[in-house]
């Protein structure tokens, strides 16, 4: 899959897909700090609790051994056998005594400490003795006794002390206790779930239910610590587990040390094993929101690149292509934009097309760039009407396609004249032209320009005369009428075809004006309303009154002027023309 | 229950010039100063054999409430000492004593023969019976000696002038303390003993059983 990183999808995805995956990472992290730190608190809560427990056990198997050892130091032959000479006897007395109390050794001390006869296993260290006896004789209760840990042979033993007394007298000491061993160490595992090793004052494991290959880290933590400790972390086998250590005192002596230990790595198993499925679900969901940010983004770009693909397709002017809207969303409301678009652009060009046919170019640009008004208006427009003298007699004289190659020549002409003085060609109906000044565009001088431009329509004539002359042909005439008047203007006809036009009494003035040039009394080819001579100012000001005439349509009679060519043009003069037909009443 | 002897002591020290009566009085004191009853204390001569001279008539160490009455007996060597039972329970009066080992097994009122201290030394009593019950024999070479009082004064008269030894022991001293004083013509002399005491070894008493105390 190509994933360029400019496009939409490329973009989705750099930034969907990090952020995602950061949240799950961040997830995953916190999740697995969390489970860590809860699995440390129970195995330190644990750990504490395996100490509590064989504190416990200790002190209830002690209050056993106590119980025993007192009823035994009471009996009168035990007391008996103690004074007396026979240690074979009382060593035989005190192997019944550990047979009945389920105890490992036991012993007579002397009142000074030294071992009288025993049972079980060896001898207690040397320093054992009086260390017990010290702690009972320190004992201020009413049942005096001692308790503590010991070696005997090298094996570590939990031991009481109780006194032999005859009245008050304390004529012995006797001493029992319990094996401190492996199968000691498995039932305590059992009720504390912890595993756990004694280690001796040297830092020597004893016994214990861990491996040897954890001895080693034990003692090297211990020698770090020196005894009772917080919560520490070592490892066993490269695998992590936390231990507590609490040293096992006589007196205040530390004779040895109980290290509890319980494996990090077997409490974390189950969290590390639904982080395990927690990080692959978060990597479905990493791919699954991934392909949907694609499928997204696909969905999206699509509609995009078609609007994209028809954008261009109205730049390069192809405004009735269309896109389908088939979608709600913000998509859907810019394709339905674009269509609008285009239906306003080729309206416009519609516009425009009509405009550049009937206007100037120049006032085309003009009318799209300034935004006039194309609706109905009232506006005081100058109105130009043209005829061509003669053209019957032309026509008869003429072949068809010659007679429109003149005509059209002679147009020609005359529109140039015209738009070089900034009139509008309104229209041509046959040979007569209808020219706007002042309109669509308004123009301050529209009179002046009027004027100006029919001076230029009888020149350019004439020159046109000359050529036609050269050319072995009649000369041409021209009649024009010139009216200032206020208009309706706008754009008429149907919605295939509109023409920009004026409409109003004021137009047909110009046209009779126009018929009135035939009248060869007022010798003239331009005649002036008195509206537009006056608008005019200077550059009406050799215009000549011609008076009064009463204008067809009108019931007030309309004084008129004329524009005196240069005198050579009156020659050209001929018969009577007819009406132009449009101008009916 | 100041013995006679004491009683006739205590006279002599009131009466210092009567005869050639020479007299010790012993005060004994534990650390604190507070007076230390039941202790004995002994003058043995050292330049001469002193004469010994047992009394006639055993003397008693009763038994009366579950227990030894009194608690502490001195005697000379030689003494025969009965155990009379005046409870109506039995008792088992015993020493493992190494000076002096015997056994009374249960027995009511008086015992069939008094018991003979022949030998020097302390000896501890208990009852097989009852734990609680305790008592010393103090048996001594020397006729020169006194049991403390509650005022831990133990008067010793009588005595012949010259170098003697004194000692004293008491139930819960670690060894008797000796220390040798001269005894001089005319008058009376005060020795001060501060002796340390253990803690009581004696076995209290259950506490479902009437009567009794240590007195
Ligand atoms: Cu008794």
């Amino acid at each position: 899959m190509k994933l360029p990183l400019r496009s939409f999808r490329g973009q989705l995805l750099l930034v969907f897909v990090p952020v995602l995956a950061l949240a799950q990472l961040a997830t995953w992290y916190l999740v697995g700090r969390f489970n860590e730190r809860e699995a440390r608190q129970q195995i330190d809560t644990s750990l504490q609790q395996a100490a509590q427990t064989f504190r416990r056990v200790v002190a209830d198997r002690n209050a056993h051994l106590r119980t025993g050892a007192r009823s035994a130091a009471r009996d009168h032959q035990i007391r008996q056998l103690v004074a007396g000479d026979d240690p074979a006897t009382l060593a035989s007395a005190l192997q019944s005594l550990r047979g009945t109390t389920d105890s490992s050794v036991v012993a007579i001390l002397e009142p000074g400490g030294k071992v009288v006869a025993s049972a079980g296993r060896g001898a207690p260290e040397s320093a054992l003795p009086t260390r017990l006896i010290a702690l009972a004789e320190a004992d201020e209760s009413e049942r005096p006794s001692a308790a503590g840990y010991g070696y005997f042979d090298g094996v570590l033993h939990s031991v009481v002390l109780v006194p032999v007394q005859a009245g008050s007298e304390v004529i012995a000491w006797l001493l029992i206790g319990f094996r401190i061993d492996r199968e000691f160490a498995a039932d305590l595992k059992l009720l504390t779930g912890s595993d756990l090793l004694f280690l001796g004052a040297d830092g020597a494991a004893l016994a214990g239910t861990l491996a040897v290959s954890a001895h080693a880290p034990l003692a090297s933590v211990l020698q770090a610590t020196r005894g009772h400790s917080a919560l520490r972390q070592i490892t066993i086998d490269g695998g992590a587990s936390l231990a507590v250590f609490r040293p096992l005192l006589t007196g205040r002596e530390p004779v040895a040390t109980l290290a509890l230990v319980y494996s990090l790595d077997e409490k974390l198993a189950p969290a590390r094993l639904a982080g395990r499925y927690l990080a692959v679900v978060a990597i479905g969901a990493l791919v699954a929101a991934a392909a949907l940010a694609l499928a997204f983004a696909r969905g999206l770009a699509r509609p995009v690149e078609r609007l994209a693909a028809h954008t261009e397709r109205i730049s390069a002017g192809d405004y009735a292509a269309r896109v389908p809207v088939d979608r709600a969303d913000e998509l859907g409301r810019l394709a339905g934009a674009m269509n609008a678009m285009s239906a306003g652009l080729a309206e416009r060009d519609r516009v425009r097309d009509l405009l550049d046919k009937n206007v100037s170019p120049e006032v085309a640009a003009r009318l799209m760039r300034g935004g006039a008004a194309l609706g109905g208006e009232e506006r005081e427009v100058t109105i130009l009407f043209a005829d061509l003298r003669g053209f019957t007699t032309l026509s008869e004289r003429l072949d068809p396609p010659a007679l429109l190659a003149l005509l059209n020549r002679y147009l020609d002409r005359m529109s140039g004249a015209i738009e070089a003085h900034g009139g509008v060609i309104d229209k041509f109906i046959g040979d007569a032209i209808m020219a706007l000044f002042g309109a669509p565009v308004a123009q301050g001088d529209a009179p002046a320009r009027a004027i100006a431009a029919a001076r230029a329509m009888e020149s350019a004539l004439a020159a046109l005369n000359t050529e036609l002359a050269a050319e072995d042909r009649p000369p041409l005439a021209i009649g024009v009428g010139i009216n200032t008047a206020r208009v309706v203007a706008g754009n008429i006809g149907s919605n295939r075809r509109l023409n920009y036009s004026v409409i109003g009494d004021g137009v047909n003035v110009a046209a009779r004006l126009q018929a009135l040039t035939r009248a060869a009394e007022h010798r003239t080819n331009i005649i002036l309303s008195a509206a537009t001579r006056a608008a005019a100012g200077r550059a009406a000001a050799d215009a000549r009154p011609l008076g009064t005439v009463t204008v067809k349509g009108r019931t007030e009679p309309v004084e008129i002027f004329a524009i005196d060519a240069p005198l050579s043009f009156h020659d050209h003069r001929t018969s009577p023309h007819t009406e132009p037909p449009f101008l009916s009443p | 229950m100041p013995s006679v002897l004491s009683t006739l002591m205590l006279l002599s020290v009131l009466l210092p010039a009567v005869g050639n009566a020479r007299e010790v009085r012993v005060e004994v004191r534990d650390p604190k100063g507070e007076p230390v009853a039941d202790a004995v204390a002994s003058l043995t001569p050292l330049d001469a054999t002193p004469v010994v001279q047992p009394p006639a008539e055993p003397v008693s160490v009763v038994q009366e409430g579950e227990e030894f009455r009194p608690h502490v007996t001195a005697v000379v060597v030689g003494t025969r000492v009965t155990f009379p039972n005046r409870d109506a329970v039995q008792h088992h009066v015993f020493s493992v004593s190494r000076s002096k080992k015997f056994d009374l097994p249960l027995y009511r009122g008086e015992p069939r023969e008094p018991v003979l201290f022949d030998q020097p030394g302390v000896v501890s009593l208990g009852c097989n019976i009852h734990d609680w019950m305790s008592a010393y024999i103090v048996v001594l070479a020397t006729p020169h000696f006194a049991r403390s009082g509650t005022d831990g004064a133990a008067v010793i008269g009588g005595i012949p002038p010259g170098r003697h030894r004194l000692e004293v022991w008491h139930p819960r001293a670690r060894s008797a303390l000796t220390r040798e004083v001269i005894v001089a013509e005319v008058g009376a002399a005060t020795q001060v003993i501060a002796l340390t005491l253990g803690v009581d070894r004696r076995v209290r008493r259950a506490p479902e059983s009437a009567g009794g105390g240590y007195k």
